[in-house]
């Protein structure tokens, strides 16, 4: 166990991380440089195509080290973003150490810091890396700086490298073998090995990843999954080598998987302990958690056929991703579609992609929406994803919102905006410090419904991109939200009806109908379109009645031309959806859907 | 449906051509001729070279003839319009053989409306001499605007005078005259479309057809649309309540008359009765069956060269829909739907799903009298609307 050493590399996206890792390696023979193909623990075109890491990819390295011995090193990859921020915290709960790759141009960013943090917090040696010394823009000194009294780390055993070039990749390698301790526990106590993910493999069923902390664990053994407490017989167990290679046994302190015939991923969730089914370990491991999806939106396929194709689609993505919730839903203008919930804004995006490259379904996404807790008058609490969750004002005692803390570090000429942006999206100051003089670590606590519409695009477009942040969940607070329904000529319309505060309600109340105004085509008779708040209109618009109509001559006779020209009228129409007696045109409900902020 | 050319000797339905052609029709003859094109007009219709007219009335003979043999004998027409393009770009001498051709084919019943539409500039005495002397009873004179500047912006070949005049000689000769006014174009205004109309009756005209300037595909305006198109709505709906009061019904959507002085050719159209239509771009219906001629001059004397009908469009609508149409057909009119005569012609389940989207139209739209459904006097400005409906 000694000369086992798992560590993970931590950084800010684009920092280098996977770069590093394909150094690491390159260098330990793990791969023949031929074979290499750039980041490759990158599986998914996706992942690599945005530079992030979204699933994980333990890779099993020797080394032979300076002192003449030879070391196992386990690399576990994290995902670098905070909406995975569970599976990141999983993952170095797995290790014992951390590279902490910093940027040398552009110094400590956001998620360097909350990723430092969570290292430190799971009691790991943090070893920093300033990569990218070959750029023009590098400055190691002022970043090295940032290391000490920014994150407070002890910046003089920093390593000072560039993964592109291949400079201090054998430093690297050095320090994870003399500074990072090897793992402690006991191969002979009882099993408990933690589980830091887990695949669906369409042939051998579940895959899971785990660190084992104590005991042994080999083919044959009867396992439990304590938290979900299902009992299951190991058909095999491996390292990665990269790919998966078969082993006698695993044993305390080593990263590998095991494969136990599990057919659904929910039963093998990451952060989940296994232990031996006929003399289990007293306790699970600490740290688990089942996470709850944040953020909702809705999926509809474009083509109305592609329905079943979407199920299907979705059904297998979360055979791979056990955070991914979804139940069916019908929109007015798109039809059938399912109710997608998300760990974040990044997880909906690329579940999205996802669907739309590797099942090639092109399909709608509606703008995101989040949950809120609502305590009624009789004590209950209630969970709305949706307005029309909402019950009778009157038996609301109270509605409470999901809230981020945001952490943005931004030069310091573009504090103001920054700030005013968080104040317009209802931010509660929470501190401000300088880091260096041009550089400012900003926090507010913001609810996330405000963050995630596009706080991000207009934060990097006021900062011109200098802007990076990080977030963490902070629970629900006590909000003063209303539900404002849109009523067309007096027929309330659910797909309309939104939630926001009430100091908002009046401004987007008009904007949406303004909006509507103008989507509504004139019809026989005048239509009212009202927002209300309960029985309170607080906004109203008219569309006036239809005026328009043409009296051609009859060609010689020809009456399907006439029958013709009405037949592409009504086509365009065959697309509205009946209201009452008022027909509102699709692109009425998918401009609702896809932007109510603007205007 | 589409068909280049249509043998009309293996023609399935030429039975029930020869039936339908047994009884009494209305009969169509185009003139696709003009001086020029006018560029909102979709008609087909050239400019003559010389010996174009001559050889075209050769043709019409032809296609005329072919369709008495189906039937074996005269088509009985109980009315006759002659269109176009221009009828009065053919000569006096042109008219005579024209009306040569449709003598021989053609068994007149008494109590014959025929109409020819003219054009003022084109139009003379000599025109309206020989009308009289033969069988027209009607003349529909293309008018569009009395106002100078109007017509230049419609780019029409004749001025306010010469169109005044024309009504003038059209009236005094004793023909059943009706006035084709247009509406809806740049600069028009409310003040000029009444004088426009007032000066038309002035003449002691008794028919009015109103159409609002369209724009078509393949038409000149329609591929590059003029600017500044005023609303037509206001303007229909003074027409609506200014001729009523001069004595004037609207009996049609686009139709106002005298009482009894309706166009029964054109409510021929409307009721779904049978019409013959003959030369390029002409349409016809015999007992369900719906054709349209090729919209070509060379195309169409290409077939009856060859003996063939110079059809390109057929269909016969199936029950359901061509019941539907023929209620769009017939609400056209201020008759409306007759329940009972609907009913008869296409069935109960017909009548029922007409009734269904009949409730469906707002109230100040429609009007129900002794069991006809018709179009109030808005239903008919909104009346593209309402027959979306029915599809």
């Amino acid at each position: 166990m000694n000369n086992i050493r798992n560590f993970c590399i931590i950084a800010h996206v684009d920092h280098g991380k996977s770069t590093l890792a394909d150094r690491l390696l390159e260098h330990t023979n793990t791969i023949e440089s031929r074979k290499m193909r750039q980041q490759f623990l990158d599986t998914m075109d996706l992942e690599r195509e945005r530079g992030i890491t979204i699933k994980l990819v333990p890779v099993r390295m020797k080394y032979k080290a300076k002192d003449g011995n030879e070391y196992v090193l386990n690399l576990i990859d994290t995902p670098g973003h905070v909406d995975f921020s569970y599976e990141v915290s999983r993952s170095l709960a797995a290790c014992e150490g951390a590279l902490l790759v910093v940027d040398a141009a552009q110094g400590v960013e956001a998620q360097t810091l909350a990723n430092a943090y969570l290292a430190v917090e799971q009691g790991l040696e943090i070893i920093p890396v300033i990569n990218k010394i070959d750029l023009p823009g590098a400055r190691p000194e002022e970043v090295l700086r940032q290391i000490e009294e920014v994150i407070g780390l002890d910046s003089s055993q920093a390593i000072l490298a560039s993964a592109k070039e291949g400079i201090g990749i054998i430093e690297v390698l050095e320090a994870i073998v003399n500074r990072i301790p090897p793992p402690s526990g006991d191969p002979n106590a009882k099993l408990q090995a933690l589980i830091f993910d887990s695949v669906y493999d369409n042939y051998r069923g579940v895959i899971s990843y785990v660190r084992l902390v104590n005991g042994r664990i080999k083919k044959g053994q009867l396992i439990l999954f304590m938290a979900t407490e299902r009992e299951y017989e190991v058909e095999e167990v491996g390292f990665f080598t990269p790919s998966m290679s078969a082993a006698n046994e695993l044993k305390a302190g080593e990263v590998g998987y095991v494969i136990a015939n599990v057919k659904a991923i929910w039963e093998a969730r990451a952060g989940d302990t296994i232990t031996d089914a006929i003399s289990p370990a007293d306790k699970p491991l600490p740290g688990y958690k089942r996470i709850k999806p944040v953020v909702f939106c809705g999926l509809f396929p474009i083509d109305r056929d592609d329905f079943p194709h979407l199920r299907e689609a979705i059904e297998k993505l979360q055979l791979n991703d056990s955070s991914l919730v979804f139940e069916p839903e019908t929109s007015e203008a798109l039809g059938f579609g399912f109710r997608c919930g998300f760990l974040g804004l990044l997880h909906m995006d690329i579940t999205v992609e996802r669907l739309r490259r590797e099942f090639e379904i092109d399909l709608v996404a509606t703008a995101p929406n989040v949950a809120y807790e609502i305590v009624l008058s009789d004590g209950s609490v209630i969970e709305a994803h949706k307005p029309s969750d909402f019950p009778d004002p009157g038996k609301i005692e109270e509605i409470r919102e999901p809230y981020i803390r945001l952490t943005i570090f931004l030069p310091a000429d573009y504090v103001g905006k920054a700030m005013k942006l968080c104040q317009d999206r209802r931010g509660e100051y929470v501190s401000l410090d300088y880091i260096t003089t041009e550089r400012v670590r900003l926090v507010y606590d913001l609810p996330l419904a405000e963050f995630i519409v596009d706080f991000h695009d207009r934060l990097k477009s006021l900062t011109r991109g200098y802007a990076s942040i990080d977030y963490e969940h902070v629970g629900y607070r006590k909000s003063d939200l209303v539900k404002v329904d849109v009523l067309i000529h007096g027929e309330p319309v659910d797909a309309f009806s939104f939630i926001c505060h009430k100091d908002d309600a009046y401004k987007r109340a008009l904007s949406v109908i303004k909006k509507l105004k103008e989507l509504i085509p004139r019809q026989l008779f005048e239509v009212a379109i009202q927002a209300s708040i309960g029985s309170r209109v607080i906004a109203r618009e008219n569309v006036k009645p239809l005026r328009k109509n043409v009296i051609a001559k009859c060609y010689g006779g020809d009456v399907t031309r006439k029958r013709k020209l009405l037949e592409k009228q009504k086509e365009g129409k065959e697309k509205m959806k009946m209201i009452g007696k008022v027909q509102v045109p699709q692109e009425a409900f998918l401009a609702f859907l896809k932007a109510d902020e603007e205007g | 449906m589409r068909k280049d050319n249509l043998n009309y000797s293996v023609m399935p339905l030429s039975e029930s051509f020869s039936w339908a052609l047994s009884c009494p029709v209305s009969l169509y003859v185009h003139i696709p001729f003009c001086v020029q094109k006018c560029p909102y007009c979709a008609f087909y219709s050239v400019v003559p070279k010389t010996g174009d007219i001559e050889s075209y009335l050769n043709l019409l003979d032809n296609e005329l003839k072919m369709w008495t043999s189906l039937t074996g004998g005269k088509i009985h027409a109980q009315t006759l319009y002659i269109g176009g393009g221009t009828p009065t770009v053919l000569s006096s001498k042109h008219w005579e053989q024209l009306i040569l051709t449709l003598e021989r084919y053609v068994n007149f019943l008494p109590l014959l409306e025929a109409s020819v539409e003219a054009n003022p500039g084109t139009l003379s005495l000599g025109h309206i001499k020989l009308w009289r002397s033969w069988r027209i009873t009607r003349a529909s004179l293309g008018v569009q605007s009395l106002d100078d500047a109007e017509l230049s912006w419609l780019k029409r070949p004749h001025g306010a005078y010469e169109a005044a005049d024309a009504i003038a000689a059209l009236v005094a000769s004793g023909l059943d005259t009706s006035v084709d006014l247009m509406f809806g174009f740049p600069g028009q205004t409310i003040r000029s479309w009444h004088r426009t109309i007032k000066d038309c009756l002035k003449f002691g005209i008794r028919h009015l057809s109103i159409y609002e300037l369209t724009l078509e595909e393949n038409t000149p305006w329609g591929e590059n649309p003029p600017e500044g198109l005023t609303e037509g709505y206001p303007l229909y709906r003074f027409a609506q309540w200014y001729l009523p009061k001069r004595g004037f019904i609207q009996y049609e959507i686009a139709s106002f008359s005298l009482p009894r002085h309706w166009c029964r050719h054109n409510i021929a159209y409307w009721q779904g009765g049978n019409f013959l239509g003959i030369g390029p771009s002409a349409w016809g219906y015999l007992n369900g069956y719906r054709y349209g001629n090729a919209s070509d001059i060379k195309l169409y004397a290409d077939s009856i060269s060859r003996g063939e009908f110079p059809i390109v469009y057929e269909e016969i609508l199936p029950n359901e829909k061509a019941a539907a149409e023929s209620a769009m057909l017939a609400l056209r009119t201020m008759w409306g739907v007759s329940a009972r005569a609907f009913r008869r012609k296409w069935g109960w389940q017909a009548y029922k799903k007409f009734l269904q989207v009949w409730h469906l139209l707002p109230e100040d739209c429609k009007k129900t009298i002794q069991g006809k459904h018709a179009f109030s006097a808005k239903g008919f400005r909104v009346a593209n609307s309402l027959w979306e409906q029915f599809l």
